[in-house]
């Protein structure tokens, strides 16, 4: 369930990609967590994200907010994408002020969250490295597909998709900002950044 | 998944969202006058429900099917919405790092690692991740018991899963493990006999406690055994209230 991790693509291109996530231990602290995590899902909402959600009830992309908090359950992960360093040290700081007591966990380049977990008076806990993708490589696809696809950690959004868009963006049918809407559909966490891929979008044409 | 032929107006709209690749065009059979349709390749499908999620048929031509084991089990790995019987959480994997700051499942002296059968965007027969766990399992190296797929197999001794699933397909499975801090390299020159021996891809996840002092174990051992650990990735950042002193 490493869905955040192997978001493929170049160090310029992800240092202003940026998860935060929350979630319960379903055998220590799930049960009653509901409300703590819509708590959590409601402090975000006043920092300017590309992307929000929950796997049950969807993302900013195909559910709405309302829908997304109210599902909130004592099992639910919340998501948010943002793409400001700034934004997100803000937000670690006001969540260690709300003590919620649920784990959170940020997505990004290691130096920056690290900095940014300094600045909240913060010390990292665990990390996730990824050590790459091995076996039959030689079937990825190339640079800005896989660095669009990896965004859905769980493999929704397909090669074909993402060339499919690109191609319409091409033709003048889709704008950049609709063709990453669509491939941020699939995605059902949430944790698709679409801001991105519109970048990776114009590197395609 | 099943696509209704009836209903099917064969404008290929949905063929793009599949991740796998497994729907595909039929032209119209002259000799049996059946109407030109998408169909979806059962073999290749791992019942994701991308396509019926996507809403993209203008018939409603896409339907769910009610699945069957051990077919099943390509929707439980598959579909991030559904929710594992035997874990409680939907998508293939566990808690992992994300709760540690809560559980302590990953201490001081462990590395945690994770073979991701199928991903990115490739997919695998279950017979792959099968093989990985025949090669780590004579190490002594302590599959996660809360992984779904750990719960597949049926010869603890031998990492055999069960002969029924192995050729069922899933976007991805997860090959999860705590080691002692120690036998990573040994386990390293493993994975790497792994990955020339599949016939799908990995991503290989490793997992480490920040020490007190700041200094990420993991990442020294990774080094060690010529991995570069990647510059973007995860990080639990302690807010998580302990369930015990560890």
């Amino acid at each position: 369930m490493s869905h955040t991790l192997h978001r493929c693509g170049k160090h310029d291109d992800l240092k202003n990609d940026f998860v935060v996530f929350c979630m319960s231990a379903k055998t220590v602290n799930a049960k009653g967590s509901g409300p703590k995590m819509r708590k959590f899902f409601e402090i975000l909402k006043k920092y300017p994200a590309v992307n929000f959600g929950d796997v049950k009830t969807g993302s900013r992309f195909n559910s709405d907010w309302q829908t997304i908090h109210d599902g909130y359950k004592d099992q639910s992960v919340a998501h948010y994408v943002f793409s400001d360093a700034e934004v997100v040290g803000q937000i670690l700081k006001e969540l260690k002020e709300a003590d919620l007591g649920l784990s959170v966990i940020v997505s990004g380049v290691f130096e920056k969250v690290g900095e940014l977990c300094r600045q909240a008076g913060l010390p990292m806990h665990t990390v996730e490295y990824s050590g790459g993708v091995m076996g039959r490589t030689e079937r990825l696809p190339k640079g800005p597909v896989l660095a669009i696809t990896t965004m859905c950690g769980h493999g929704l959004v397909s090669t074909n998709l993402v060339k499919k868009m690109a191609t319409q963006v091409k033709k003048g049918k889709k704008s950049l900002p609709e063709a990453a809407a669509e491939l941020a559909k699939p995605c059902m966490c949430g944790v698709f950044n679409a801001q991105r891929a519109e970048r990776l979008l114009m590197e395609l044409n | 998944m099943r696509i209704d032929k009836e209903l099917c107006v064969h404008c290929g709209e949905c063929i793009a969202i599949c991740p796998v690749n497994a729907i595909r065009l039929q032209k119209k059979d002259k000799a049996t006058g059946a109407k030109a349709h998408a169909e979806i390749d059962r073999d290749e499908c791992v019942e994701c429900a991308a396509c019926f999620r996507s809403k993209i048929c203008p018939e409603n031509a896409i339907q769910e099917e009610k699945l069957a084991w051990p077919r099943i089990l390509r929707k439980a790995f598959s579909d991030p919405v559904y929710t594992h019987e035997g874990t409680d959480i939907p998508g293939r994997g566990t808690e992992e790092m994300k709760t540690n700051d809560v559980t302590g499942r990953f201490k001081d002296g462990f590395i945690g690692i994770g073979l991701e059968f199928g991903r990115p965007g490739i997919g695998t027969r279950f017979r792959e991740a099968e093989k990985a766990i025949k090669k780590l399992i004579p190490l002594g190296v302590h599959l996660e018991p809360n992984n779904p797929l750990t719960q597949l197999i049926s010869n603890p001794h031998t990492g055999e899963l069960k002969p029924e699933i192995l050729n069922e397909k899933v976007l991805s499975t997860i090959v999860e493990a705590i080691i002692p801090v120690g036998k990573f390299q040994e386990v390293m020159a493993v994975v790497r006999e792994i990955a020339d021996e599949v016939d799908t891809v990995f991503s290989f996840d490793v997992i480490g406690k920040v020490a007190p002092d700041g200094s990420i174990p993991a990442a020294q051992e990774m080094q060690k055994a010529g991995l570069t650990p990647s510059f973007n990735g995860k990080v639990n950042v302690g807010l998580g209230r302990p369930s015990f002193p560890f």
